[in-house]
């Protein structure tokens, strides 16, 4: 063996414990208490400063963002669109029979409705009711009302099963929020995808109409309109075939609004449909 | 016991078999008692039987023992199959952490699939990228070690030997390898002994065993059987050995593996090779790498289930975090940073067999070197003459560029025919356009030089001897000790015979009669015999081999042309001769060697001589190369100088020449005390045996030794050695098998270039390893937060491996071509002890300091990123949960806007992007600081190292490229960032260079501060 083997073979034994605590030299580690007072003070400097450099240089950037509207928009437009209720796998399934088997979305539905519950719009000072004009001007930024009477069957007044128990199911649909974002052009929305089984399909919405109204956008920011509320449109399924699985893939028409194939909720949602008729 | 009294030792019986054949045993042998040693030493002089079998053979005959014995060669010794080899590359340390963590990675997927989420197949990318990086890196090492043995095997190819046979009672020539037991076989002067053959008859039949027995004289071989052992008989040839001169004829007793030296062959290749320091070295780190991993791993699994992951999640962190410690370029770059310096130094005719052999040399504090053909040039020459009662010099250098002595003299001419004739040597045919130095001679060593040296003073000697008829010869015996020849002269009128005579000058002076001074003769009174015995002590004193000339023409009544000679009766005068001069020999140093020892001394390395040759001789050249250096002096010298016995000195003697025979009766610790005692050391007149134990005494020193040797029984000496170096040209393919160099140029200075090289590298290997290291913890850093605060991930794993086997390599290798920072041949060699190639102040410089201050540019450059488009740092905080949640397709961000799962991956990989840009940008910072440890970059000049800039520069072309190639954001997760987010880490690579510059700074000086001590690595 070469002396390297050599010399660890002599050092190996037994040397740990004297590398712990050496008492003769009162080291513990390898090195005395005064030896580990300034390296510990040295690094206790060194990464002082190195945290006040990296807090500085936050703190720089913070700075040069506004609180008002992100520097860049270009990872979270176009807008997704978001369904509720939010379930695993995008999967709806439940028998009519069994309630318990829709508990959660009606759970889910109704949660997210609350925000739009009429006693939560009161405050004059923060909605309007945007009586159909483009709300552009400048320095305004009240928050329309979104009432939730206006999606009808869907709405949880009518029914507080939104139509679970009736096997003709509702879901909540939104467009996302995206600070700034004007939609062009009107917005029809349309379910596609095997129509025969799909059957007809209920839209409510503002007036009924079938499309997110322009006149909530655009969207100000959390600081400016914190209680913002953004139109809704529900989907009915009024004549979904029974025992079967029904995919259902939902897109947003608008002139800025685009797909990708990548990310399924970018201007359209997909939903499965089960629903044991028993 | 410590381990280096545990060596295996092999002894050799044969033994008689009732058909003739030799049967073999070998017996290995373990000690672990260091009094044994000597006498198993000794049992490695093997004793063997020799039997003659078989008869002389037919063709038809021939053909069927071919069959049974296989050809005549020696096979090359067993290696381990290929696939056991590639095997072995998957199989390290490193490489074991891979698989397993490919495997978590499977398995997570596996479940995955099996929950039926087969939305992402990361995972399974990741995994396939592990297998691919430990698959090619293992690829990498095959091919390098399977170069490395292709340049070995191409040694073995050398021109197929010819054997003269007589089968059938014709004569054949017929390739060597196809002879077989019982074939009757010439051979002459020049040859090479085709297999074990037993002599039956023979003419002035010399051979050179110096191979086998370490034996440097040559050995007569005759028919009759001198001895019981097959090695000290004189019936014996052995495969492989040289004929020197003369011609025999015999019978082939053994052939192929089954000849003495393919048995000894086969025995050194069992002494287990050593592992060399940095093997050792780098094998230590890898493990407390490996180790370091998993402790890392283990606790953050362990934090992870305790915070409430599930198990699958925690095992893919401890995944991720073995991926992001493990440097898995580090074998990839040690490996070519090796085989760049094994290139440089195979163009300067050293060719590494292993290539850590390359730093070994660099460490390397003794060397054990031959003198023979590694320290001197391997020929005899004509170096002094004597005549005209004065000493000339004749011209040694290799390339006869020195200077010449005057030749006007009559003398001169009376000498130079002498020379010319009284020799039988001659040139082998169709050399006329080879230099003279290098033309083949036959003949023996000192009758070469002579022929070489009246060739390049008088031109054409062979045509000169034509003209001169001999008449009679008396070759040189031991008994006369002179050689004799009886001429015709040049001129035909004259019709003078000349006897031309050379032998020992004592012998030579007995038969003359008068002297020859400036053309005259004198006669030889006391004066002149006096002057003669001076010249003669002063000549043999330089441990040259001196002859001496003389010469007589023959009175032409007496001895009238066409006279019969005798040389049985010797009918002519050979005394009252007249005497001409003294020639003497040496085989003189090359001429680069007293540079090349000399810059040893200054870097503090140990020259040893090692040589079977005359102590005197040996003593004169390692005193004109400089080993024993001027005005140091031996016990003897002193002895000799003060007029005392030799026991009376008590003053320090620093050099000391030890023979074989004072070696012999030596305790080991004596002759450690010896080495300790005596810095200049030459050992002389010692057999192969012997150099083992002086290679293992300078190991029990401490001291990593370098050994040189040519001969097959060399190999245990070359095994044992931390290095082992071989001859290229005079080596045997043993000593080739089992040396970790081989010199091609048998040139000593070539070590020493080997050595400086070594150095070199293990000092940039040092920077590449740190600069290596360095990046672990900003890719680390990334987990480690991620688990613990719950920020969405700042940095993917495939981009970690993107770091470290793509981007990284290039510039980590570059820093293989650095020059060194100050003369490293002035330094001390390493004390493989305490200069560790990875020390702790590296490991924490590197991780602790220079790495810290990469993960803060990263995370600088992340939440810059991730607040221009949206997520405010401390809205992080926390996220990771929503973040990750793939059916959450609405999460607000800290302006209320709402991102769907898909936005948000892509959002994370710019994360990773501008992490991987701001751990690029650091590293070109970081290979800066690495050009130097000492030195300030501004001193060692920032383009010298051309191939580092090229390698930065290439870095930032492959960042770009990952950033910006269309199709990377889905393949690899690199996202194509802002301008920007490449700016972000610069003030941190400045801040990374100004304080390296400080620590240098700090460290030139205040030497010895606690600054140094904490900083410099």
């Amino acid at each position: 063996p070469s002396p390297m083997a050599r010399g660890k073979a002599k050092e190996g034994d037994g040397n740990w414990k004297k590398f712990i605590w050496n008492s003769e030299k009162k080291e513990f580690l390898g090195r005395t208490g005064g030896s580990w007072f300034k390296i510990l003070l040295f690094y206790l400097i060194f990464y002082g400063c190195l945290a006040g450099i990296f807090i500085g240089t936050i703190q720089v950037m913070l700075l040069t963002i506004s609180e008002y509207e992100p520097k860049y928009q270009d990872r979270v437009a176009p807008p997704g669109l978001t369904v509720v209720p939010q379930v695993l796998k995008t999967e709806v399934s439940f028998s009519i029979s069994d309630p318990k088997t829709y508990e959660e979305y009606v759970e889910g539905l109704n949660r997210f409705l609350k925000n739009y519950d009429n006693s939560q719009q009161t405050d004059e000072m923060i909605f309007d009711d945007c009586p159909g004009a483009f709300n552009n001007a400048q320095g305004q930024k009240k928050v329309c009302r979104f009432r939730r009477e206006w999606l009808e069957n869907c709405s949880g007044i009518l029914d507080s099963s939104y139509g679970y128990k009736d096997g003709k199911p509702c879901v909540v649909v939104k467009l996302n929020r995206i600070l700034g974002f004007k939609p062009k052009a009107i917005i029809p929305r349309k379910c596609c995808k095997n129509v025969d089984k799909i059957g007809t399909v209920e839209y409510y919405g503002l007036g009924g109409y079938a499309g997110f109204p322009l006149q909530y956008y655009p969207y100000y920011g959390k600081l400016l309109q914190p209680k913002y509320l953004q139109p809704l449109m529900a989907v009915q399924f009024t004549n979904l075939t029974y025992d079967t699985e029904v995919r259902v893939e939902c897109k947003v028409y608008g002139e800025n609004i685009h797909y990708s194939d990548k990310d399924r909720f970018q201007g359209r949602f997909e939903v499965k449909f089960d629903i044991k008729s028993s | 016991s410590s381990p280096q009294d545990q060596y295996e030792m092999y002894s050799v019986e044969m033994e008689k078999q009732g058909n003739g054949a030799m049967d073999v045993k070998i017996k290995k042998k373990k000690t672990n008692k260091a009094a044994k040693k000597k006498e198993k030493l000794e049992s490695m002089k093997k004793e063997m039987d020799v039997v003659s079998g078989g008869s002389r053979t037919g063709v038809a005959l021939a053909g069927e023992i071919l069959l049974r014995d296989g050809p005549n060669e020696l096979k090359p010794p067993k290696g381990t199959p290929e696939y056991v080899k590639f095997a072995r590359q998957l199989a390290g340390g490193l490489q074991c952490l891979m698989w397993v963590a490919a495997a978590i990675c499977l398995i997570a997927f596996g479940i995955q699939c099996g929950q039926g989420d087969l939305t992402s197949a990361d995972n399974l990318y990741l995994a396939i990228a592990l297998i691919a990086v430990v698959v090619v890196t293992g690829c990498f090492g095959y091919y390098q070690e399977f170069k490395s043995t292709n340049i070995i095997a191409s040694f073995k190819n050398l021109v197929p030997q010819q054997a003269t046979v007589i089968r059938d009672g014709d004569k054949f020539q017929i390739n060597a390898n196809q002879l077989v037991v019982g074939d009757l076989v010439e051979i002459k002067g020049g040859d090479r002994v085709p297999a074990d053959i037993r002599i039956i008859t023979a003419q002035g039949c010399k051979v050179d065993n110096s191979s086998l027995t370490g034996e440097s004289e040559p050995q007569t071989r005759a028919p009759e059987c001198t001895h019981e052992s097959p090695l000290e008989t004189r019936n014996i040839a052995f495969f492989s050995t040289m004929c020197l001169e003369g011609t025999a004829t015999g019978i082939i007793v053994n052939t192929g593996d089954r000849t003495i030296i393919g048995r000894i062959a086969s025995l050194a290749s069992g002494v287990e090779n050593e592992k060399t320091p940095i093997a050792i070295e780098i094998e230590h780190f890898v493990d407390i790498i490996a180790g370091l991993a998993i402790f890392f791993g283990g606790t953050f699994f362990v934090v992870a289930m305790v915070i409430g992951y599930p198990f699958l999640k925690a095992m893919v962190f401890f995944m991720a975090i073995v991926v992001a410690y493990v440097p898995e370029g580090l074998l990839a770059t040690v490996t070519v940073c090796l085989s760049l310096t094994a290139k440089r130094l195979a163009r300067k005719n050293c060719v590494v067999k292993n290539l850590e052999a390359v730093e070994t040399l660099g460490s390397t504090s003794v060397i054990c070197s031959d003198k023979t053909g590694t320290l001197t040039q391997n020929r005899m020459t004509v170096s002094h003459l004597w005549f005209d009662n004065q000493i000339h010099t004749a011209d040694t250098t290799e390339d006869q560029s020195g200077q010449s002595f005057d030749q006007s003299s009559e003398t001169w001419r009376a000498l130079c025919k002498i020379v010319s004739l009284c020799n039988r040597a001659f040139f082998k045919s169709g050399q006329d356009n080879v230099p003279v130095p290098k033309r083949i001679v036959i003949g023996d060593a000192s009758e070469t030089a002579l022929l070489k040296f009246s060739e390049i003073t008088l031109g054409n000697v062979m045509e000169y001897r034509e003209r001169c008829k001999k008449a009679c010869e008396i070759p040189f015996n031991s008994t006369n000790k002179f050689q004799l020849s009886i001429h015709e002269l040049e001129d035909p009128r004259d019709p003078r015979y000349l006897l031309v005579m050379k032998g020992a000058p004592e012998r030579i002076l007995e038969r003359c009669a008068t002297i020859m001074i400036k053309g005259q003769e004198l006669p030889l009174d006391e004066q002149w015999k006096e002057a003669f015995q001076t010249a003669y002590m002063d000549l043999g004193g330089l441990g040259e081999r001196v002859l001496g000339f003389c010469h007589l023409y023959l009175d032409p009544g007496q001895f009238p042309r066409g006279f019969a000679f005798d040389t049985e009766d010797m009918n002519f005068p050979t005394s009252g001769l007249c005497f001409a001069g003294l020639i003497s020999m040496i085989d003189p140093p090359r001429a680069t060697v007293p540079d090349a020892v000399m810059k040893c001394r200054t870097a503090g390395i140990r020259v040893i001589m090692v040589t079977g040759d005359h102590p005197i001789t040996a003593k004169a050249i390692a005193a004109s190369v400089g080993i024993i250096s001027e005005g140091s002096e031996t016990v003897e010298d002193i002895a000799a100088r003060m007029r005392i016995p030799v026991e009376q000195v008590n003053k320090e003697a620093r050099a000391c020449v030890v023979n074989g025979g004072q070696l012999k009766d030596m305790e080991t610790e004596e002759l450690v005390e010896i080495l300790k005692m005596h810095p200049e050391m030459v050992f002389a007149r010692t057999s192969p045996q012997q150099k083992l134990i002086i290679v293992e005494s300078c190991q029990k020193l401490g001291a990593i030794v370098a050994v040189t040797g040519d001969g097959v029984n060399d190999s245990p000496a070359l095994k044992k050695a931390d290095i082992g170096v071989a001859m290229g040209i005079a080596g045997s393919d043993a000593a080739k098998n089992a040396a970790d160099m081989i010199l091609l140029d048998d040139n000593f200075a070539s070590i020493v270039t080997g050595v400086e090289q070594g150095r070199l590298i293990f000092d940039n290997l040092k920077k590449s390893i740190a600069y290596t290291l360095t990046k672990n913890i900003p890719e680390l850093t990334p987990y480690l937060i991620y688990i613990t605060v719950s920020v969405p991930l700042p940095l993917g794993c495939i981009t970690i491996l993107f770091i470290e086997l793509c981007t990284d390599i290039f510039p980590s290798v570059s820093l293989a071509y650095e020059k060194a920072e100050s003369d490293i041949m002035h330094l001390k060699p390493r004390n493989p002890r305490r200069d560790r190639l990875v020390n702790e102040a590296l490991a924490v410089y590197s991780y602790f300091q220079i790495g810290a201050i990469q993960s803060f540019a990263g995370f600088t450059d992340y939440f810059t990123a991730m607040a221009q488009e949206g997520w405010f740092p401390l809205l992080c905080v926390g996220l990771r949960a929503q973040w990750e949640n793939d059916h959450l397709q609405d999460l607000q961000d800290s302006y209320g806007q709402e991102w769907t799962f898909g936005q948000r991956l892509y959002q994370e990989y710019t994360c990773y992007t501008v992490f991987f840009i701001s751990i690029e940008m650091c590293q070109i910072s970081d290979v800066l600081i690495r050009k130097t440890r000492r030195l300030s970059v501004f001193q060692q000049g920032f383009f010298r190292n051309k191939i580092l800039v090229i390698a930065i520069v290439f870095q930032l072309c492959l960042g770009c490229f990952l950033c910006y190639c269309p199709g990377m954001p889905n393949i690899f997760n690199f996202m194509p960032i802002r301008f920007q987010w490449w700016l972000v880490p610069l003030p941190y690579g400045i801040l990374i260079f100004v304080y390296d510059e400080i620590r240098k700074l700090g460290v030139r000086r205040h030497p010895g501060s606690w600054w140094d001590k904490e900083l410099y690595y």
